[in-house]
Order: structure tokens, then sequence, then C-alpha cells
């Protein structure tokens, strides 16, 4: 990784797999990043509920839901983080919580640079991220 | 100072207490089964999992090397310490079921072979920490006895007893457990735990719930059950001195079973004899709470004008519920409550009802 005040890279080799997390810091910030599909995330590792170490301790899930017509399935396989203590959801590409759309994680911007990603500190939005 | 009442600590396996057993209860718990005795649990798995992920090791657990955050030194990492914890009530996992296994026998005997490996991996380690006797409720002869036996030893500060029961408490064949307990001076603690498994019945008489999570927004209402059966039976009058605490049944609800045993005394407290006075009185004077798992409204404004007709200035202190996944927090639990009341919840209700001291002695 190499860092400047607001960014750190991470290189293709320490990029996270889906369904791992990768954690960062930048200036006091810890970062989680994470990637679901071929998309990466980064989230903030403060869960909005009770402040709980979300990235750094939680863990990524795959929904399950309810079609039309009763059935069960599986959504987006690895598309939400839960937090380690109360186990709330929320979905790594917006940082929501499906069940309570006023519970948002803090998002950070990520982008390519090459076969790495450059997480900073940035929204989501600044930073020409692709989440 | 803060007072946790309610911090969940466990062994990895029944062989843990072996060295604590007699022969012929140790031979049983080795070759029981295939893999030696195991306690009955629920019939349901939480979704999610029971415990704070960030509370244990992973690759620990797979080896079976430790229960989940309940090894001293996670308790002091994630707990005692940077909650400046002054005493951590220790309270039963599955050590509660020693007393819904139908064979009471073999339960008083897990039972005390649990109190003495509490005190020795525990109790002894850490002078912030503090045990509750664990009891087998179905032999309470037996109960009686081992209530009697730890009762000189000041780190014991209460009885534990699940909310699982095959009767509720007030009832008479319960009476040596509450004559030990009020004899001694020591608070008979109800927590709510295998209500539904073992010998207790189902949670509610609607029958076993289909999920744990009706499970657990229904898993209070052992615990209603035994308040209502302790104040009507008359157990404050008939052994003078006793206390009881309810641990972890919730708060809300309390209140309106309060309100309901008030006006039902008045009309049929000629059934209920040895209750005298009004259930509340009992209730002010010698009952406590906990305060996880606290209800928590939408409009969090909500809460304080109910709750406070439960006096908890006076009745109320704060839990944890430690390592489980509805911990509370204890900063948001207490800003959740006035100011004026913080203290009597965070310490001074469960210093005076535990005999804790200000200042911990090693």
């Amino acid at each position: 990784m190499t860092a400047n005040e607001r960014e750190v890279r991470i290189a293709a080799t320490e990029l996270p797999a889906p369904g791992e997390i990768r954690m960062v810091e930048i200036r006091h910030h810890r970062i989680g990043v994470m990637r679901v599909g071929e998309e990466f995330h980064a989230l903030a590792n403060r869960c909005p509920h009770r402040g709980a170490p979300l990235c750094s301790a939680g863990e990524v899930v795959t929904d399950i839901r309810v079609t039309g017509d009763g059935a069960l399935e599986l959504g987006e396989e690895g598309a939400l983080i839960r937090c380690p203590w109360h186990k709330w959801d929320f979905e790594i590409a917006t940082g929501v919580c499906p069940v309570d759309g006023q519970m948002r994680v803090r998002r950070y911007g990520v982008r390519r640079d090459g076969d790495g990603v450059i997480v900073s500190l940035d929204s989501p939005r600044r930073a020409g991220a692709s989440s | 100072m803060l007072i946790d009442c309610d911090v969940h600590v466990g062994y990895d396996s029944l062989l843990d207490l072996a060295p604590y057993l007699d022969g012929p209860t140790r031979e049983l718990v080795e070759h029981s089964g295939t893999n030696g005795l195991a306690m009955p649990s629920y019939p349901w798995y939480h979704p999610s999992g029971w415990l704070r992920k960030d509370a244990y090791d992973p690759d620990l657990v797979a080896q079976g090397r430790q229960i989940p955050g309940q090894n001293l030194d996670t308790v002091r990492r994630l707990l005692l310490d940077p909650y400046d914890v002054t005493y951590g009530i220790l309270t039963a996992d599955e050590a509660a079921a020693f007393s819904i296994i139908p064979n009471g026998i073999l339960g008083a005997k897990l039972a005390t072979a649990y109190n003495d490996w509490l005190l020795e991996q525990w109790l002894q380690e850490d002078a912030r920490l503090r045990g509750l006797i664990v009891i087998a409720a179905q032999h309470p002869e037996a109960a009686a006895a081992e209530i009697r036996r730890r009762a000189a030893d000041d780190r014991f500060v209460g009885v534990f007893l699940p909310g699982g029961a095959r009767i509720p408490y007030g009832n008479v064949i319960y009476d040596p457990i509450w004559q030990a307990a009020a004899e001694n001076g020591l608070p008979v603690a109800v927590h709510t735990h295998f209500d539904g498994v073992g010998i207790s019945p189902p949670v509610t008489s609607a029958g076993h719930p289909d999920t744990y999570t009706e499970y657990h927004v229904l898993c209070g209402s052992g615990m209603y059950g035994h308040f209502t059966s302790v104040l009507l039976s008359g157990v404050f009058e008939r052994f003078p001195g006793t206390r009881l605490v309810m641990i972890e049944g919730g708060v809300v609800p309390f209140l309106g079973y309060l309100w309901r045993l008030d006006v039902d005394w008045k009309a049929c407290r000629t059934e209920v004899p040895y209750c005298r006075r009004p259930p509340s009185e009992y209730v002010w004077e010698s009952v406590r709470f906990t305060s996880q798992p606290l209800e928590t409204p939408i409009e969090e404004d909500a809460l304080w004008p109910v709750i406070k007709n439960l006096h908890p200035e006076q009745t109320l202190m704060f839990a944890s519920d430690y390592p489980h996944w509805d911990f509370d927090e204890p900063t948001h639990t207490l800003g959740l409550l006035p100011e004026e009341v913080r203290d009597a919840v965070a310490f001074e209700n469960a210093a005076k009802l535990f005999r804790l001291s200000a200042q911990v002695t090693a």
C-alpha cells in the first residue's frame, strides 16, 4: 500500500476477495474495503446503531428474500455486512440498513488505479467511485 | 462507578467440571453418550449468532478451545476495562440448564461443581468479579444446601435461577430455597434462560414458537410468571428479608403486570392471604430489575414517561448481558435515562442489593 494524506492505495495482491474485508486506515479513519461482484466499496468501521466495530469484527453475508410466489431465494452474493454486536445488516454498496433507511454507515471513495484501487476520505461521488 | 449485573461466563464443555465432580458424577460426565454428557439446549439456532462476533477467536472455537467471549482476558478487554466496570456479576450460561434437566440429583451435583469452578477460574482471578450461586431448582433441598455451603463466601452475592422451570418459583415446593437465601441475606436472581427447554413448559401457553425470533420476543414470559407467583404466594411475608432480582426480562412489561397485580389482589386477596399488602409495596422494597434488554421505542422520548412509574431510582440496575448478541452498551443505556437517576441505575441500587462497596479490594 502507498498513501498520501487523504488516500491509500491497495495493490492487486492485497485486494479483498468477495466475502472478505480489508481494513485500511487514513488519518485515524478506520475503513473496511469490500468487494461485491466486480465493484469495490469502502465503509466506516463504525456501526451507526451503537458504535460497534462494524468492519474489523463484522462479516459479509448474503440476504435471504421471499419471491413473489412465496419461495425463498438468496440475494446478491455477499452484498451485506453484518454488525458483530447486534447483528444488523447493511448494504455494502450503499451503507444503508435494509430494514431501517435512517441507519446509514459512512461511505468512503474507492476508485480503480491500474490493477489496484485507491481508497480516499472523499465521498464516493467526489472520489469518482464506481460504487 | 459501574456495576454490570449480567456478565455471562461459561466453560468449554462439561468435561471442564470433571476435576470438581465426585467420582460417580465424573464417570457419567465422561462416558455418557458418545462424547460425554451434554446439556439440553434451545431447539432453535440464532439466525446470525448468539454472541458478539468480536468476542471470540473463530479459530479457537473451531478447535473447541474457547467459549466465545467467555475467557477472562476477553471479558477484561471488551467489558471490564473499556467501560471501567467496578463490579461484574457473573451469570450462568449453559450451567443454567442444571436446573431444567429431569434428574435433579445430577443437576445438583453439576451445580456444586460449577460453583467450585466459578470460584477457582473466575472469582479468585479478578477482584472485580462476583458470582451468583447456581443451583438445581428441581431439587430444592439440595439447592438449599448449596446456598448454605456458599453463603459465607462474600464473592458469591446471590442465587441464580433460570426463567425455565418445572413450575413457578412461588410454589411451596421451592420454600427450602427461599428460606436458605433469606437466612443468609442473599438475593435470588431469576434470569431469562432455557424457557421451554428440558422440563420447563413452552415459553408461552400458545405452544412452542416456530422460530428463535419469536422465542426471543416472548422469553420474558417465564419471568412474568415467576414474578407474579413469588409476589402472590407471599414469599416476602413467609421468608422475611427475601429479595428478588429479575434479570433480562425487560422493564416495561413488569409495570403492566404490576398494575394488574395490584388491582386483582384487591378482589382476590382472600385466596392469597400470605400476600398481605398490595404487591407493588413488596416490589418497591424488595424487588429489583436489570436494564437489559431495555425497550427501545422508535421515539426514544417515549421510554422514560413509562418506566419512571417503576421507580427506576430505586428498582433498576444496569446490565449489559455481555457477550450476547443483544448486549446493551452502558453509555447508551444510561444516556437514555435522566441524569438524576443515572448513578442509581449505574451502581447505587446494585451496590445496596449485593452489598458491594465503592472500593474494590483484591
